[in-house]
């Protein structure tokens, strides 16, 4: 069973009549991610690739099932239609949409929380578990990147983690769930939140992340490992080591600022902790493979 | 966007913050009038948007008119483009103390950070002496309560007189912090004159870009760049930093163009420009590639691996782009994601090499650089 995402998984797509909606739910589809419904306002009674569209997500939960949203919704009205969804009871949410307002995304943020619901995103490229479910657009038709296996991986970037999958598959791995938290400096959820969940996961063995400057979710990462919450092997990418303090690195959350947000300071937490740490992309299924066999032959953390 | 002091302060201003007199001046002849207005002695403020003013000169107390027309000169005339300067009046400064608002992305709230020693570097000492500062988190889904101020301003070991003159600066602060969807609003120092007054001594005030469709009190300009090349990109909505070395980035993703940025280190190269052409801008290879041609680099690097930002359509572009641009410099490509093999195709097609490898394509353009054969 892998996590966030699976077969068995309802799931609603909010925006479904937009361009990328209509698009990107054709491929979850095909690729056999269980859409029962989805929600654009005005739009009722259409259907996009013969699923129902409804006016409201309230109308649609009382139709259907629904286990999690998907949301194709432009920045400015995300805030609107996470907090529709989680008016609706939905504990599930990816947002893709980059450029959610800061201030939108803290209350998106407190209200899921509130709700004990996880909200995955802005600025990032969903969650997919190959082979099974996807919510969110990714290449998976890319075989060499996106191939089922037993490495869970967590990400705050899309290019890049097709970059760093590619190389844990060229090793000779696949991927159990891909989760992409985002770019943003307030993502929905956290590396350390969905941390739990990787550790229940009996179809992951590892799990990579890849991070970058800013923040400090890979600092909360190392505390996960040291206080014994995650206990399975880890390695982490890291961009932005050579970056230099004060400049935004692409991404809205790619800063030094506050006196955190350092790769070094990352890199220094995640080794203490007993996280490898590679430094290129190349070296990733190295890695991998180090740990991983570490585990198997003597019982060592990595 | 991060606001000018004298910006900062019209909107303190305007939510009731009390500030020193001021005034703006944007040449030197404007320094008579500025000086009379606000008095002797004055202080004259650079406005530019670095932080360590004080240090580089960029702040001067002044006692004459005199002394004011020497400063202001330097001032103007110094290798900081400073194109304003604001004129205000000195403050008999009895105590400073250091105010802010900001964002806790782990709690997910508003964050009010307050510290009795003001005029410091804030994230120094949040190392060196954390138990001197004051947080207070408030949830913006409920607002900023009055305990939340009185919290703040007791904390501070004011005597009554001066917390309660700091109890509506904070409310006020916080308003500002909402009503400009700012990453951060910043008061340091909070000056205590010895006259018994709180007036804020300077102003920060940084607008989240994301938010620029419903802030439109402050336009970006070419005033709040380095230089011209990146208000151009940014006019263009690209994202673009100077560097000033010799690869020019043509990347597509933050994270795989910051990755590319690390690995050219590593391999001994420096960077001219950092250049994101992916996500929404992946159409526009002409306009990334015009303005990476604008620095005075040796090679151009593109590297992508997108999914909605199709391999094939960038190749395509790139290809046009080298038809059009007639680059004077060699372009190393490595294009790869959904299409790629239609990419290589065109690219083959230009004469183009594609590479395949991220770390491979970074050493060929590395040692193209450092003078290496060019392939």
């Amino acid at each position: 069973m892998s996590i966030f995402i699976e077969r068995s998984t309802k799931v609603l797509i909010q925006g479904i009549t937009g361009k990328e909606g209509s698009y990107w739910t054709k491929h979850m589809k095909e690729m056999g991610t269980q859409i029962v419904a989805g929600v654009t306002p005005g739009k009722a009674g259409q259907q996009v690739e013969s699923i129902p569209v409804f006016n409201t997500v309230r109308q649609a939960v009382n139709t259907y099932d629904v286990d999690a949203s998907m949301l194709f919704v432009p920045p400015r009205f995300t805030k609107d239609a996470v907090l529709e969804a989680l008016d609706s009871g939905v504990k599930k949410i990816v947002t893709v949409a980059d450029g959610i307002p800061l201030h939108d995304a803290i209350q998106i943020r407190q209200e899921a929380k509130k709700a004990g619901a996880y909200v995955v995103g802005g600025n990032t490229s969903g969650v997919i578990s190959p082979g099974k479910a996807m919510m969110g657009f990714f290449p998976y038709w890319i075989k060499r990147v996106y191939k089922p296996g037993r490495i869970g991986i967590m990400t705050r970037s899309g290019s890049l983690t097709n970059e760093v999958t590619a190389m844990v598959v060229k090793t000779g791995y696949g991927v159990s769930t891909l989760i992409g938290v985002g770019g943003d400096p307030v993502p929905g959820t956290r590396f350390a939140e969905m941390l739990p969940f990787y550790q229940a996961d009996e179809e992951t063995d590892a799990v990579v992340i890849i991070g970058e400057l800013g923040g400090t979710m890979e600092e909360e990462v190392a505390e996960a490992i040291q206080n014994g919450t995650f206990t399975k092997p880890l390695v982490a990418f890291l961009g932005g080591r050579t970056a230099p303090k004060g400049k935004r690195m692409g991404h809205a959350g790619a800063i030094v600022s506050g006196g955190k947000g350092s790769v070094e300071d990352k890199i220094k937490a995640l080794e203490s902790a007993g996280a490898l740490v590679a430094k290129k992309p190349s070296l990733v299924g190295q890695l991998l493979n180090r740990c991983i066999k570490e585990e198997r032959f003597d019982d060592k953390r990595c | 966007m991060k606001l000018f002091e004298y910006q900062a302060k019209e909107v303190f201003k305007e939510a009731g913050i009390p500030i020193p007199e001021g005034h703006l001046i944007n040449e030197l002849s404007q320094l008579d009038d500025a000086v009379r207005q606000v008095g002797l002695p004055c202080v004259l403020k650079s406005q530019v948007l670095q932080g360590g003013r004080g240090k580089a000169g960029l702040i001067q107390l002044v006692e004459t008119l005199d002394e004011a027309k020497d400063k202001a000169e330097e001032i103007f005339n110094s290798a900081y483009h400073v194109k304003q300067i604001l004129v205000e009046r000195a403050v008999n400064i009895e105590k400073e103390l250091y105010l802010s608002v900001t964002v806790d992305p782990v709690d997910s709230k508003a964050l009010i950070i307050a510290c009795e020693e003001g005029g410091i570097d804030i994230e120094a000492l949040a190392v060196t002496s954390p138990e001197k500062i004051i947080k207070e988190p408030i949830d913006i889904n409920l607002g900023i309560q009055g305990f939340n101020s009185r919290n703040i301003a007791y904390n501070l070991g004011l005597d009554t007189p001066y917390a309660k003159q700091v109890i509506p600066i904070v409310q006020k602060l916080y308003t500002v912090f909402r009503k400009y969807d700012a990453e951060l609003v910043e008061i340091n120092p909070l000056f205590i004159t010895q006259e018994g007054h709180v007036v804020a001594g300077d102003g920060k005030l940084i607008i989240d870009d994301n938010a620029s469709y419903r802030q439109t009190t402050y336009e970006k300009t070419s005033a709040y760049y380095d230089n011209e090349v990146e208000y151009e990109a940014a006019l263009e909505g690209i994202p673009y930093i100077q560097f000033d070395g010799d690869i020019s980035l043509m990347c597509a993703g933050a994270g795989l163009t910051t990755t590319v940025y690390d690995l050219i280190h590593y391999a001994g190269g420096t960077v001219a420009n950092y250049l994101e052409f992916g996500g929404p801008n992946y159409r526009k290879a002409e306009k990334a590639m015009s303005l990476c041609l604008k620095n005075e680099s040796k090679v151009i690097l593109i590297v992508t691996f997108g999914t909605i930002a199709r391999a094939d359509v960038m190749a395509e572009g790139v290809v046009n782009a080298i038809a059009k641009l007639k680059p004077d410099r060699p372009i190393v490509a490595c294009i790869r994601g959904t299409n790629e093999e239609k990419a290589v195709e065109l690219l083959q097609e230009a004469g183009l090499e594609c590479l395949f490898d991220t770390e491979e394509a970074v050493q060929r353009a590395v040692e193209i650089a450092q003078g290496g054969m060019v392939s």
